[in-house]
């Protein structure tokens, strides 16, 4: 099963002697670069948004009183199951409508919602925080922002790990979304850009789509295999 | 606190969900008349049978196989202690990590052009690049969730008689069933909404309408027929509300966390 897995990664290594780095780098006046940096802008930004909202919002469904919890809760359930192609179409209408199509930030504003990451989140908080801590917190005086402050984040390491490693999978490999909302090639991103070089680059495309996933999920390899429910399954 | 987050949702979530639906009261080239009619309409492209099958046969062959094979690797990499362990993850996880449609010209390229373009095993040819690109992130993630199990649970275990076996069947898995659950829908309602794989095996001559997302996205992107994707969607998200609606009523996944 290992060796069934891992045919994609021996065929790189088997192809990596046909590997030509000219065409990509030289292509239209170098604008590989220009992907390259859209890319980071893009991702950068979007990761920073969506990990810090899900895990915020996780902790907020899974700890504290809300208003309209459960609709928050299923809403989240619920936009999670949506197709893409169903919400390709509206999200194109409404980032057109602010005018911001075809830009990054009506990309990186679109991409930025992760219901997986906050439902995730509130997994982890649920069984994590338990309320008679988080009442102890409020006896000392603590006020929301405190308990998150105190209790959430200091608890958080192995959640911010995960999510931050699937959103930034999610938003380096997004094809769908970037398709339909940038138009113009010098504003594309590395996922829709590379098209062009399948067939001829598609090894060296892989390996450079591949290497910063792989980084991160060694950086974070660690925290994550500690458990991500860590202390969940306690009492 | 949570206000950035539900802005988020409005805007990207419950909005095009509402333009969605508001939107099939349109005319559309399917329903020239607009309104509820449509969705029986789309129903009755064509198109639509044949990729119901070929979405079933997805669902019903590789989502069980993938869950099973999530399931196994990972209870067998948590209870060995390999030293290769963290390697062996890595290597599930790379094609998970890989673009899709760079996946897909790997496997063209392992499996030769000929069994690609002799489409008569292709629905076993998109479940594989289905099943080796979406196992990698649930090991990761099932396999956490193992590792968070306390150990003096499984020394009990141990202690009553339980083999590795019996620790495994008896103990772990009841104890990550709410994960397993969320796994499991998840894999269904990416089963059901499959749309790059045969997307991207256009070039092989493949219709454009091999799945119900493609038929979808053809609706709205080829034909500007906006109402006629939407009503499709719509259709295709339904059955996986009742699936969330299910989970929600059989597990206490909405429960505020718990009390000690």
């Amino acid at each position: 099963m290992a060796f069934f897995a891992s045919i994609p990664f021996l065929w790189l290594i088997k192809d990596s002697g046909r590997m030509i780095f000219s065409p990509i780098i030289y292509y239209d006046n170098g604008i590989f670069f220009v992907w390259l940096k859209n890319t980071s802008i893009f991702v950068g930004s979007a990761l920073l948004i969506s990990v810090l909202t899900c895990i915020t919002a996780g902790f907020v469904m899974a700890v504290l009183d809300v208003p309209f919890r459960r609709f928050l809760l299923f809403s989240t359930l619920v936009t999670m199951l949506i197709p893409i192609t169903a919400m390709a179409m509206p999200l194109y209408v409404l980032i057109d409508r602010i005018h911001l199509n075809n830009t990054l930030l009506g990309l990186t504003l679109a991409s930025s919602y992760f219901p997986f990451g906050a439902f995730l989140s509130y997994l982890y908080y649920s069984s994590v925080l338990p309320q008679e801590l988080v009442g102890m917190g409020r006896i000392d005086g603590l006020t929301d922002f405190g308990i998150y402050r105190h209790l959430g984040i200091p608890l958080s390491k192995s959640l911010i790990s995960i999510v931050t490693f699937f959103s930034f999978v999610g938003l380096w490999n997004s094809y769908q979304l970037p398709r339909v909302l940038l138009i113009d090639p010098s504003r594309s991103v590395m996922s829709i850009g590379i098209e062009v070089f399948y067939g001829q680059g598609t090894t060296l495309i892989g390996i450079i789509m591949l290497i910063p996933s792989v980084l991160l999920y060694l950086a974070s390899q660690k925290t994550i295999a500690r458990g991500i429910f860590s202390g969940a399954m306690k009492g | 606190m949570i206000l950035p987050y539900v802005g988020f949702m409005f805007f990207c979530g419950i909005i095009p969900i509402g333009y969605g639906i508001l939107e099939v009261r349109n005319p559309s080239w399917v329903n020239m008349d607009g309104g509820p009619e449509t969705f029986i309409k789309v129903l009755q492209d064509f198109r639509v049978g044949p990729a119901l099958i070929n979405v079933f046969f997805i669902i019903l062959i590789f989502v069980p196989l993938m869950a099973v094979t999530v399931l196994s690797i990972s209870l067998l990499l948590d209870a060995t202690d390999l030293r290769g362990n963290a390697f062996i993850r890595l290597l599930f996880l790379i094609p998970a990590l890989i673009p899709t449609g760079v996946a897909v010209l790997f496997w063209v390229s392992v499996v030769g052009p000929d069994v690609v373009w002799d489409h008569s095993n292709i629905r076993w040819f998109i479940g594989s690049i289905a099943f080796s690109t979406g196992i990698g992130s649930w090991i990761v993630i099932q396999y956490g969730s193992l590792r968070s199990i306390p150990p003096e649970v499984l020394e009990a275990g141990i202690i009553d008689g339980c083999n590795r076996f019996q620790l495994a069947i008896r103990l772990k898995l009841p104890m990550i069933s709410r994960y397993v659950a969320y796994m499991i829908i998840l894999l269904i309602v990416s089963a059901s909404q499959i749309f790059n794989e045969p997307n991207l095996l256009i070039f092989t001559n493949m219709t454009t309408d091999w799945s119900l997302s493609q038929i979808a996205f053809s609706y709205a992107f080829k034909a500007a027929d906006f109402a006629g994707s939407s009503a499709l969607s719509i259709m295709i998200l339904i059955p996986n509300i009742i699936l969330a609606l299910l989970f929600v009523f059989f597990t206490d996944f909405l429960k505020k966390s718990r009390n000690i």
